[in-house]
């Protein structure tokens, strides 16, 4: 075995960079808070969608006609395909829930600034990414949920002054909802966006590596500061712990309730009530509340504020002051903001019912 | 000189072609410009193809309703009509809802798009309320399509119509 890892190395010269990669230090103030397992357990979960998105393509059909019925063949008659696609399902809300929490972990710890900010960068187009694969993924059933959301997310795009028409006709790549739109749907979630997202990712850990963590914020974890362990077995090991209980749990919820799939999609139907999926109810509700000439400001002017102001947010906080109990307007904006979001949910979730 | 900015080989190695470095800059400008009309070279092209046929407009398309006698002439009637169209390299059924109503006992017919102007959602029609609703954010609009209330920012789309041997045909 030696001999032949030893050929290889000679060859390839990979066991230096391995080596490093492996032994990385790692703080003891990192390695003791649960919170910083969270980008890993985000990673992990990206995995699993790469796993199990691979498997559903060698049964999903993508067209019009065949959608619907071969996504209802790998729920209910193929076997393990109710496993298979309800770790998908589920999972791709962990990845929105994990990436939220990685994110507000990394804000609350002021892990955004100087020289962090690209880091932080990459981290929002990664959010605004992974965002991206759940519009695109849940068309892909073509039931009525996946049509009538994707009907008026794309509605959205053509509420855009100015192009928000042209805007619209190429995310459907035509005038109507049909097969041009689901193959570009399609193309996106299984192509594009995995490319983008696996290069960004990459791009994401090599910043990691090469600032390392965020200096610690309490005096508990300043105590922990000076002592590190290495990256492999010490942390890996708790986020394969951390991993596996992702898994279990999305087996539970796959096995506990079938990835859900509506009605085949009917474009005539008056009496369905669109709703997209949880994780922008919020803004569908939002949507409600700018009625006429002020749409625009619901479709265009508070995503781009919002996206806008995460972009700059290391820009505009550039103090030293990491410790949020001490930075009382990053920290009450950022309450403000997970308040509306959690009400207008509510209220979104209600209006449902 | 020339070599200033390359880092220095060890003696056993060899040493920088003088000569051949002094020409660099001339070639990164040449690499500059082979790679930047590569890259449009792939990108226009790309980009024109991606955009496909989106953009050409939809041929309204006259399609049929239903006989005159099927439709109660003072009510608002919910239609759906399908016809066969052409969705790029499929030859599909088209399928969609139009509410149809007459003021004048049949002597002339309404027919609205049930797509709700907001965001595209399917209104349905409530004769007790005497208004059409849109289950996505509580909009309604009068039996003449204009808005009630809700975030509508337009009334509902009035289509064309026409009556031939007795059948209502609305243009889409």
């Amino acid at each position: 075995m030696n001999r032949v890892a030893r050929w290889v190395d000679e060859r390839t010269g990979l066991s230096g960079p391995v080596r490093d990669f492996l032994n990385y230090p790692i703080p003891q103030y990192v390695h003791k808070n649960f919170l910083y397992t969270l980008g890993g357990l985000t990673l992990i979960a990206l995995i699993l969608q790469v796993v199990t998105g691979i498997l559903l393509v060698f049964y999903y059909d993508p067209s019009v006609e065949g959608a619907y019925n071969s996504v209802d063949y790998i729920t209910y008659i193929l076997p393990l395909g109710w496993l298979v696609r309800g770790v998908h399902h589920y999972g791709s809300s962990a990845m929105v829930i994990l990436v939220v929490l990685h994110m507000l972990r990394t804000y609350y710890f002021s892990a955004y600034k100087k020289p962090r900010e690209i880091n932080w960068l990459t981290g929002v187009l990664l959010l605004f990414l992974v965002l991206a694969f759940g519009f695109t993924g849940y068309l892909l059933p073509w039931d009525q949920k996946g049509f009538w959301a994707t009907k008026v997310g794309v509605e959205i795009a053509g509420s855009v002054p100015i192009f928000g028409t042209q805007l619209m006709a190429l995310m459907r790549g035509g005038q109507d909802l049909g097969q041009v739109t689901l193959t570009r749907f399609y193309a996106t979630h299984i192509m594009l966006l995995p490319a983008v997202v696996g290069l960004l990712v990459v791009a994401h850990i090599f910043q990691l590596r090469y600032h390392g963590m965020a200096p610690p914020i309490t005096a508990h974890a300043k105590d922990n500061a000076k002592k590190f362990v290495p990256f492999f077995p010490h942390w890996v090991l708790t986020d394969t712990v951390a991993g596996l209980g992702l898994l279990a749990l999305l087996v539970y919820l796959s096995w506990a309730n079938r990835a859900p799939l509506e009605f085949p999609a009917d474009p005539t139907s008056s009496n369905y009530i669109p709703r997209p999926e949880w994780y922008f109810l919020f803004y569908f509700q939002l949507l409600k509340y700018f009625p006429g000439a002020l749409e625009p400001v619901a479709t265009v002017a508070i995503p781009l504020f919002l996206f806008g102001s995460m972009i700059l947010l290391p820009f505009i906080d550039r103090s030293e002051e990491r410790r949020p109990w001490h930075k009382p307007v990053t920290t009450l904006v950022s309450i403000f903001y997970i308040v509306v979001i959690l009400i207008f949910t509510i209220l979104g979730t209600a209006g449902s019912a | 000189m020339t070599t200033a900015n390359l880092p220095e080989l060890p003696p056993e190695k060899g040493s920088w072609d003088e000569k051949a470095v002094s020409r660099r800059g001339l070639l990164e400008a040449a690499f500059g410009v082979l790679a930047s009309a590569g890259v449009l070279a792939v990108a226009i092209p790309g980009a024109r193809f991606l955009v496909g046929n989106a953009l050409k407009p939809a041929k309204p398309q006259w399609v049929e309703i239903g006989s005159i006698d099927a439709l109660p002439a003072d009510q608002v009637t919910r239609a759906t009509f399908t016809t066969s169209a052409t969705d790029a390299w499929r030859n599909v059924t088209k399928r969609g809802t139009v509410y149809v109503y007459s003021d004048d006992d049949g002597a002339s017919y309404v027919a609205l798009d049930g797509t709700c102007t907001h965001l595209g959602c399917m209104v349905h029609w409530r004769a007790e309320e005497n208004h059409f609703a849109c289950p996505c954010h509580t909009a309604a609009f009068t039996r003449t399509g204009d808005v009630i209330s809700g975030p509508p920012p337009k009334p509902l789309r009035r289509l064309p119509v026409k009556v031939e041997n007795g059948v209502l045909f609305a243009e889409i």
